[in-house]
């Protein structure tokens, strides 16, 4: 027998059978890419995503044009297209509306599922690395310090950049920056420092210029850094998600990077001074700390509930559901439900229940959801 | 001749099979979530785990190039992999080879000016060694480079064929060799992107008659049309896989 690498198999699941059930075949949305909205059980999904691979045509039609994931086979020099193949490999987008009329046939470069906008054809690769686009809100890590620019990782093909220009810089908005901002570069941003940004810009060869213009952007401290895998989180409308916690905790504020990096921390309230109410002097007292390296103090209980979170995050991502902030909050909400019963309902487990790999999370995961459409249907049989 | 038969005078080589006859092939894939793309494929008993890691920023400035991607494998043969424990370096000839060849080979099918200025790095372990080892190579790295989401033209599928000589000298194309044939026979690695017969790697390390080459790379080809069936089945289902878990 071969050996087979397997991932560990789901045991029975645990919860009853919900007599409600029949309410998910109209919770899940399945738009038109083939993305779906939200979690539906196995057996409901319809069997219309038909995957493509490498080398297959996906069609001959000249209508289409070829997007992301295709290239235009000319049918006539099929035997001979070695030279003149690097011509037509440029990617889509800019090619695409040349690719309609050549006649050849559009044929898929990676395995995946086809996506058409209007008469755009495109492949969606099964896995990839994230592809940066503008307006993302992604979390980096600082891997090089450059003499006016930070390279940033960010999961991306191409470490991104972020430019001594595109940051604010202590001391209000409108400082002029001078060269003593470049020699103490180290001093804004250094390697191994997180950062939460917008991507800007992209480079002629797909790199992301990033920027941290906003309040809401900057260093991060005071939380805890997870990544997930890049497709986990989907651009949606707001991706600094805060979170009320439970246990006297506080608030936590959750980025969702669409990179797939996720910030979770405990929510920093900029205190105006006294005296000071003017929303300039606010931006000054808080750009004079947002390029601290000190962690505030974090009381334990809001250290739990950053790992709980932390790992509901992650166990939505595994279970395929979009995390977005009515779903993790009542995830969340699962959660806490599950430490106070306990896993098999004896509550008899000490520590370790923020734990949610695995069936623990499906489970915690699949109640998240049913309160999310149970609350749907409360308020007025409305779906999403 | 050596002391056991290659082919018997019944047609059957040493391990049963026929002329045409390729050993069990098994290729999984994404078998690890710590790399982009990640298989394992058994072939007969030559055993080979790829990871690819990419496109990402080169590690080494060396490796970056305006135009496209930088195409880095890594091979690393275990020291249990064989039949005598032996630990082979870096710097071996014949591993530095193996890079080199599959290196090119993939740079000539990826769609690398996708992705300029970055690197895709291909790591092969090799786990245990039966003959085909360049071909398992082949095959588990195209695999791994599907699973990544690396765009390409098309499946590169590899195989080997050797030439067998009859008692009474006519020859015969054996398909897929094992170790032993591969030690006694002369033999091609023969590796063809997509359906089309189009040829990316052909490796002869020993003296074969030239009349024999035709033979040899049309019984060649078609074991590679097979493997491609292999791998192309492997990829749709682990694709209607992720599809059935809600995951596309």
């Amino acid at each position: 027998m071969p050996i087979s690498i397997l991932p560990p198999q789901p045991a029975q699941s645990r919860l009853p059978p919900d007599p409600d059930s029949d309410h998910d075949d109209e919770k899940v949305t399945l738009n038109e890419d083939g993305d779906f909205v939200r979690m539906a059980s196995s057996q409901k999904r319809p069997k219309a995503i038909s995957i493509v691979t490498p080398g297959e045509i996906v069609t001959s039609d000249p209508q289409w044009m070829r997007g992301h994931g295709t290239y235009l086979l000319q049918s006539k020099d099929s035997t001979t297209d070695g030279s003149g193949s690097d011509a037509e490999m440029e990617d889509g987008a800019d090619t695409a509306a040349v690719g309609g009329s050549g006649g050849g046939s559009i044929v898929a470069t990676v395995a995946g599922t086809v996506q058409k906008v209007n008469k755009l054809l495109s492949v969606k690769p099964l896995r990839a690395r994230y592809a940066p686009e503008i307006g993302d809100l992604v979390v980096g890590r600082i891997m090089e310090v450059q003499s006016k620019r930070w390279k940033v990782d960010i999961n991306s093909t191409l470490t991104a950049h972020l430019l001594l220009s595109s940051i604010n810089l202590p001391g209000g908005i409108l400082r002029k920056r001078t060269s003593t901002d470049e020699l103490q570069i180290r001093s804004f941003f250094s390697e191994g420092d997180l950062l939460v940004a917008e991507v800007q810009g992209l480079f002629q060869d797909g790199a992301a210029s990033l920027h941290t213009r906003s309040l809401k952007y900057g260093k991060l401290r005071n939380g805890y850094f997870l990544k997930v895998k890049a497709g986990g989180i989907v651009r949606g409308k707001s991706h600094i998600i805060t979170l009320e916690a439970a246990n006297g905790a506080g608030e936590v504020d959750v980025i969702l990077g669409v990179n797939g990096y996720v910030w979770v921390s405990k929510k920093v309230t900029l205190q105006a001074p006294p005296g000071g109410e003017s929303i300039t002097r606010l931006e000054e007292e808080a750009s004079e700390a947002i390029y601290s390296n000190v962690n505030e103090d974090i009381a334990p209980a809001t250290r739990r509930e950053i790992a709980r979170i932390g790992n509901c995050v992650r166990a939505m991502v595994s279970w395929n559901v979009r995390v977005d902030e009515e779903v993790l909050n009542a995830v969340y909400l699962s959660a806490l439900e599950l430490e106070e019963m306990g896993i098999d309902g004896e509550g008899s487990i000490g520590s370790g229940v923020e734990y949610l790999e695995g069936e623990v999370g499906r489970i915690v995961v699949l109640a998240g959801m049913d309160r999310v459409s149970s609350a749907n249907l409360r308020a007025g049989g409305m779906v999403e | 001749m050596s002391r056991y038969e290659i082919l018997s005078p019944e047609g059957l080589r040493t391990d049963g099979r026929r002329w045409n006859e390729m050993r069990r092939f098994s290729p999984k894939m994404a078998t690890t979530t710590a790399a982009d793309g990640s298989s394992y494929i058994e072939h007969g008993n030559t055993k080979v785990i790829c990871s690819v890691n990419g496109p990402i920023e080169p590690r080494a400035s060396s490796a970056r190039n305006s135009e496209r991607a930088t195409i880095t494998v890594d091979v690393c043969f275990a020291a249990f992999s064989g039949t005598d424990r032996k630990k082979r370096g870096k710097g071996d000839k014949r591993v530095l080879e193996m890079q080199s060849a599959l290196s090119r080979t993939f740079a000539s099918t990826l769609l690398t000016i996708l992705h300029p200025r970055s690197e895709v790095h291909i790591s092969l372990h090799i786990l245990s060694q039966d003959g085909s080892i360049l071909a398992t190579c082949v095959n588990a790295a195209t695999l791994a480079l599907v699973d990544a989401g690396v765009p390409m033209t098309d499946y590169v599928t590899a195989c080997t064929v050797a030439s067998y000589t009859n008692p009474d000298e006519s020859d015969e194309p054996l398909l897929d060799m094992n170790s032993a044939e591969e030690m006694d026979l002369p033999g091609i690695t023969l590796a063809t992107v997509g359906r089309n017969d189009k040829i990316s790697l052909l490796q002869l390390e020993t003296k074969v008659r030239l009349e024999r080459l035709e033979g040899m790379m049309a019984v060649g080809i078609d074991g590679c049309a097979k493997i491609r069936q292999l791998l192309d089945r492997a990829v749709r289902d682990h694709g209607n896989e992720m599809a059935r878990m809600g995951a596309l």
